[in-house]
């Protein structure tokens, strides 16, 4: 696979204007005039819109918290429920996460195979850290009368959070796929591409992570009389 | 490697391409071949994030913000730490080559507030305007 | 074993369904049966169902909405029938089929119709008015296409196995919770919605990114067709929109199979919730179906007139705006539900500013028209219909905007008159005039005017007939969804309005008709240089119908009409004004199965989560899960067309325009 190195976008197809033509100056690919931009922005981008769509469903989960915040139905509310140490463990292993895996895509772009392998493995296994503690959370308040069926707080808790652990999941098993396809194929285009989205899938749900530990978790917690 | 198909250039290398778009999540410094500028961004944005994470679960065990503003503190703090996570992970800047990455993730921000704090500007009428129910009444509703 | 199913689903004391089910996979039946004895199995795997082409996908499309058309109109026949008799009677429908049979009706018309016309036709133009090769991601395409037909499947299979939901096209709770409602239809429409709107969502990914990365060199964005302008705001909706109802639904699904409590009336669960959220979703998928139709329109305004799009700037001021308006209205749809006044008074005049960018728009055309050379072709036909019924329908929609109006208008048939009134001119008859319009483009063939205009005429005579009464029996009070009624001032007003259905059936029997006759006539009305309509946009560059890779090489665009600027040289210089290129190869993708195999999977997984079968449901997810993986797999996604091949259909396309242009001289 050749690196080429391209100053300007070029023009392999003889377009048949007048060569006279003041042409202006080439634009670049993808935005205005300069044609049809390069797979790997096409790629990127794509992804990037999905991942926008996939943040609309978690506001949308986020919405029904809200507004079921108060629907404890005369069952465990959340100041009784949440524990914030375990949230703060949590919240630190996401984010090494992400932080590894940001390693990961500088060794992916030195094309180290060994670094890369590494780094997504210090992810795989920090990401699997953090499901096993929300998965024990959420153990751990169904055995206390709280799972999601006792009210409308806790349908609307469990929902919006899993939500979050079924995508952490799924991100899981794609990193699996990457280090097999990263060892198997080496560092292929296309699957240079399909690391580019995991990144971004894996930084997003960070950043997902981050409003829901902010305004879940620490607001949850807060004495009543300070909510609005 | 030939033209692929809708006549696309030559295929595009992170750390190639001098000037024109970017996809989104990759970032000039790759571009440069700066292997000490790329960690150092992800670590600046690691830190950041640690303090102002630190920061949110501090904040309501102490007395520092008055306590009613609590919550919007906490909003203020995640919407900072969004903001290290999107331009030190995933280096969305104001570049004209981000220019459509910015759009779509406005366009998104947009949406998001819209369905958010329209639905609970929504609701929170609606459930005031219910009417009031004798106790009777709200305890039949908890079998 | 096999969960809720058992040989009761088959509904043998219910001829009804009985016997339109058993017609319906009948048909089926012998139609595959037929295809597979006459040996076109093979061409049809190779050249359509594994097809990543995104001209064949638009085809399979459109001809899904064409199918579930006649299933929903025959639901629409039904339901005048039953209201026409029902004074004072009990009509021939119960209240359980009349109540499945408008749910059905609804849903079909939405998501299996007007949803697979409009994508369709944005499939089949949009690649090749943005002069490119294909869309962004083909064989997610295909998949879209897929997905979206496993909806329109789950949905038929309801009159067969089981039965449908009978809350509306939209299950409102508590109706819709499984207390309320314990059997199979809730399901069977939630899981199919879900299923197409997975498809839809990947649709528009596709498109935002094909429109805004994907154009011929130097076409800015202020140098795309209308049409593209419009998908783009439509798909930049379907974005924003379509999770609000996964996750709308998903809530429902999570409250009937596994006991949460979202909208339960009990146990601190908000049914008002699932109105706010459902039409935070409901009144973006409207405007998704209406903008693309108003690009449409604008194509054959400007085709049809001779002239350039009239304001073409602020027409896309006008597309963007409601792009963005139409996510801040939604609550017009739940006036009387008890938002209070100041609630009300903001939504409600939001509603109205978004009457305004469409004005403007309607204004455009009509500039467009004036000072042309109109030419009354069916597709211009529709349009001029679509003018004059449109306003009227937004009008009363303005009306409606009027919360204290709504208080006494909300879900009477004034209500169901406005919206039929803005769909079916709006989104139906921009469908018809496109297919008109891009036929030729697609099979090489155009359709016969002559029974394009009856049509036309009986459409638009039969529309008005059905639905002005609408209006009428609106204002007297009578509400939607009515089963029996026993007003005396209402009944000729239904009747008439079944008389207008039945010139509607006129109209459809005259466009299969049209299909019919043109077909076996099509020697004789071949278009032989590509551009039968004079047409301004690059599509018309293409031979009809296009190869695989649309254009030999992509066009240079340098202004708004790319097409037409050539052509109006080429016309004074009597000759063609692009001299011959230098062929090379293109790469283009493979076929590819992935879309069919993923369907089957859902049709499965789908079915068994209906039934409650759940090691069923373990198995056709794994499957779609291992599909996925063998279609990552691919080391070959490509194949190459030789740089011969499309030097031979290019230089035939030149050669018929360039005979083309020698006949003008003439």
């Amino acid at each position: 696979m050749s690196t080429e190195v391209l100053r300007a976008p070029p023009d392999p197809y003889h377009l048949g204007h007048l060569p006279s033509a003041a042409d202006a100056p080439p634009q670049s690919t993808g935005h205005g005039g300069g044609g049809p931009a390069p797979k790997r922005i096409v790629v990127g981008y794509g992804f990037w819109i999905f991942l926008l769509s996939d943040v609309i469903i978690f506001a949308s989960f986020f919405a029904a918290y809200s507004v079921l915040f108060k629907a404890t139905a005369g069952g465990p509310t959340a100041q009784q429920l949440f524990d914030l140490r375990n949230t703060a463990v949590q919240t630190a292993f996401l984010l090494l996460s992400t932080f590894t895996c940001g390693m990961a895509s500088i060794a992916v772009g030195a094309r180290s195979q060994k670094w890369t392998q590494i780094a997504l493995l210090c992810t795989g296994v920090l990401g699997v850290a953090f499901l096993t503690l929300e998965a024990r959370e959420f153990a751990s308040f169904v055995a206390r009368g709280a799972g999601p069926t006792r009210s409308a707080f806790l349908s609307s808790f469990f929902t919006l959070v899993g939500c979050h652990g079924v995508h952490v999941t799924a991100g899981v098993l794609w990193l699996g796929t990457m280090m097999a396809q990263f060892y198997a194929k080496g560092f292929r285009t296309d699957i240079r591409h399909r690391f580019l989205c995991f990144t971004l899938f894996w930084h997003a749900l960070d950043i997902i992570w981050v409003a829901i530990f902010s305004l879940v978790y620490i607001v949850g917690t807060l004495p009543p009389e300070f909510l609005p | 490697m030939s033209e692929g198909r809708n006549g696309t250039l030559p295929e595009y290398e992170a750390g190639s391409y001098v000037g024109g778009d970017l996809p989104p999540g990759d970032s000039p410094d790759a571009r440069a071949h700066s292997l000490r500028a790329e960690v150092g961004g992800y670590v600046t944005g690691l830190l950041l994030a640690m303090a102002l994470t630190i920061a949110s679960f501090w904040v309501p065990s102490t007395n520092f913000i008055y306590g009613p503003a609590l919550a919007v503190a906490l909003l203020v703090l995640a919407v900072a730490q969004m903001g290290i996570h999107l331009i030190f992970f995933l280096h969305i800047t104001t570049d004209p080559d981000n220019t459509n990455n910015v759009m779509a993730l406005a366009f998104g921000v947009l949406i998001v507030c819209l369905i958010v704090f329209g639905s609970i500007w929504v609701m929170i009428h609606m459930n005031q305007n219910m009417t009031p129910m004798p106790m009777e009444k709200m305890l039949q509703m908890q079998p | 074993m096999f969960g809720k199913l058992t040989w009761q689903a088959i509904p043998l004391n219910e001829p009804i369904p009985l016997v339109s089910g058993l017609a319906v996979y009948l048909l089926l039946f012998v139609l595959i049966v037929w295809v597979l004895a006459k040996g076109y199995g093979p061409y049809l795997w190779r050249e359509w169902i594994t097809s990543v082409d995104h001209k064949r996908i638009g085809v399979m499309y459109f001809l899904l909405g064409s199918v579930m058309l006649l299933r929903g109109f025959i639901d629409a026949i039904m339901l005048r029938a039953q209201q026409a008799m029902a004074f004072n009677a009990p009509g021939y429908l119960p209240p359980s089929h009349f109540d499945q049979i408008f749910s059905a009706h609804g849903t079909i018309m939405i998501f299996f119709v007007a949803m697979p016309f409009v994508i369709g036709l944005m499939n089949f133009a949009v690649p090749l008015q943005l002069g490119v090769r294909d869309v962004a991601f083909p064989t997610l395409n295909s998949v879209s296409f897929w997905l979206n037909a496993v909806g329109a499947f789950l949905v038929t299979l309801s009159l067969l196995v089981g039965e449908f939901s009978r809350t509306g096209w939209l299950p409102y709770p508590p109706l819709s919770e499984l207390r309320y409602s314990p059997g199979v239809g809730i399901d069977y429409y939630c899981w199919a919605i879900q299923i197409s709107g997975i498809g839809t969502v990947m649709t528009g990914v596709n498109f935002v990114t094909t429109i805004l990365k994907l154009r011929a060199p130097g076409m800015n964005y202020t140098r795309m067709p209308m049409f593209c302008w419009t998908a783009l705001a439509s798909n930049l909706l379907i974005i924003a929109a379509f999770p609000v109802l996964t996750a709308t639904l998903a809530m429902l699904l999570l409250d009937r199979y596994l006991g949460f409590h979202f909208f339960t009336d009990m146990y601190g669960g908000n049914s008002m919730m699932f109105m706010n959220l459902i039409w935070a979703w409901g009144h973006p998928e409207v405007y998704i179906l209406v903008l693309p139709a108003f690009g449409i329109y604008s194509e054959v305004v400007s085709t049809f007139s001779g002239k350039p799009l009239f304001g073409y700037r602020s027409m896309i001021i006008a597309t963007m705006a409601i792009c963005i308006i139409s996510f801040m209205v939604w609550l017009h749809h739940f006036f009387t539900m008890g938002a209070g006044p100041v609630v009300n008074a903001v939504f409600g005049i939001a509603s109205m500013i978004i009457a305004v960018p469409t004005g403007v728009k309607i204004f455009n055309w009509m500039f467009t028209m004036y000072g042309g050379r109109v030419r009354y072709s069916s597709a211009m036909l529709w349009t001029i219909g679509f003018m004059v019924s449109f306003v009227v329908g937004g009008l009363t929609g303005v009306l409606l905007a009027v919360p204290a109006a709504d208080f006494q208008l909300h879900n009477s048939m004034f209500l169901v008159a406005h919206f039929h009134n803005t769909i079916i001119p709006g989104v139906v008859f921009a469908v018809f005039a496109a297919y008109t319009y891009w036929f030729p483009k697609a099979f090489g063939f155009v359709l016969d005017e002559r029974l394009g205009k009856w049509a036309f005429w009986l459409w638009f005579v039969g529309f008005w007939v059905a639905w002005a009464p609408g209006y009428v029996v609106g204002l007297e009070g009578m509400t939607r969804r009515l089963q029996h009624y026993d007003d005396p001032q209402w009944r000729p007003w239904l009747m008439l309005a079944s008389v207008g259905v039945l010139i509607i059936l006129a109209g459809i029997v005259a466009q299969v008709a049209q299909l019919v006759v043109s077909i076996r006539t099509r020697e004789k009305r071949r278009d032989r240089t590509g551009d039968p309509w004079d047409g301004r946009s690059l599509e018309w560059a293409t031979p009809s119908p296009p190869p695989a890779f649309n254009f030999a090489v992509l066009p240079n665009v340098k202004d708004q009409e790319p097409y037409w600027d050539i052509k109006q040289q080429a016309r004074q210089a009597m000759q063609l004004v692009t001299p011959e290129p230098e062929y090379q190869a293109i790469e283009m993708p493979r076929n590819s199965p992935t879309g069919f195999v993923t369907a089957f999977f859902a049709t499965v997984t789908g079915f068994a989560l209906i039934w409650h079968i759940w090691w069923l449901v373990i198995l056709g997810l794994l499957g779609a899960y291992v599909t996925f993986v063998v279609f990552a797999w691919r080391d070959h996604t490509e194949f190459v067309i030789p740089a011969e091949e499309v030097a031979r259909i290019d230089r035939a396309n030149r050669a018929a325009r360039a005979e083309r242009l020698r006949e003008l001289a003439r």
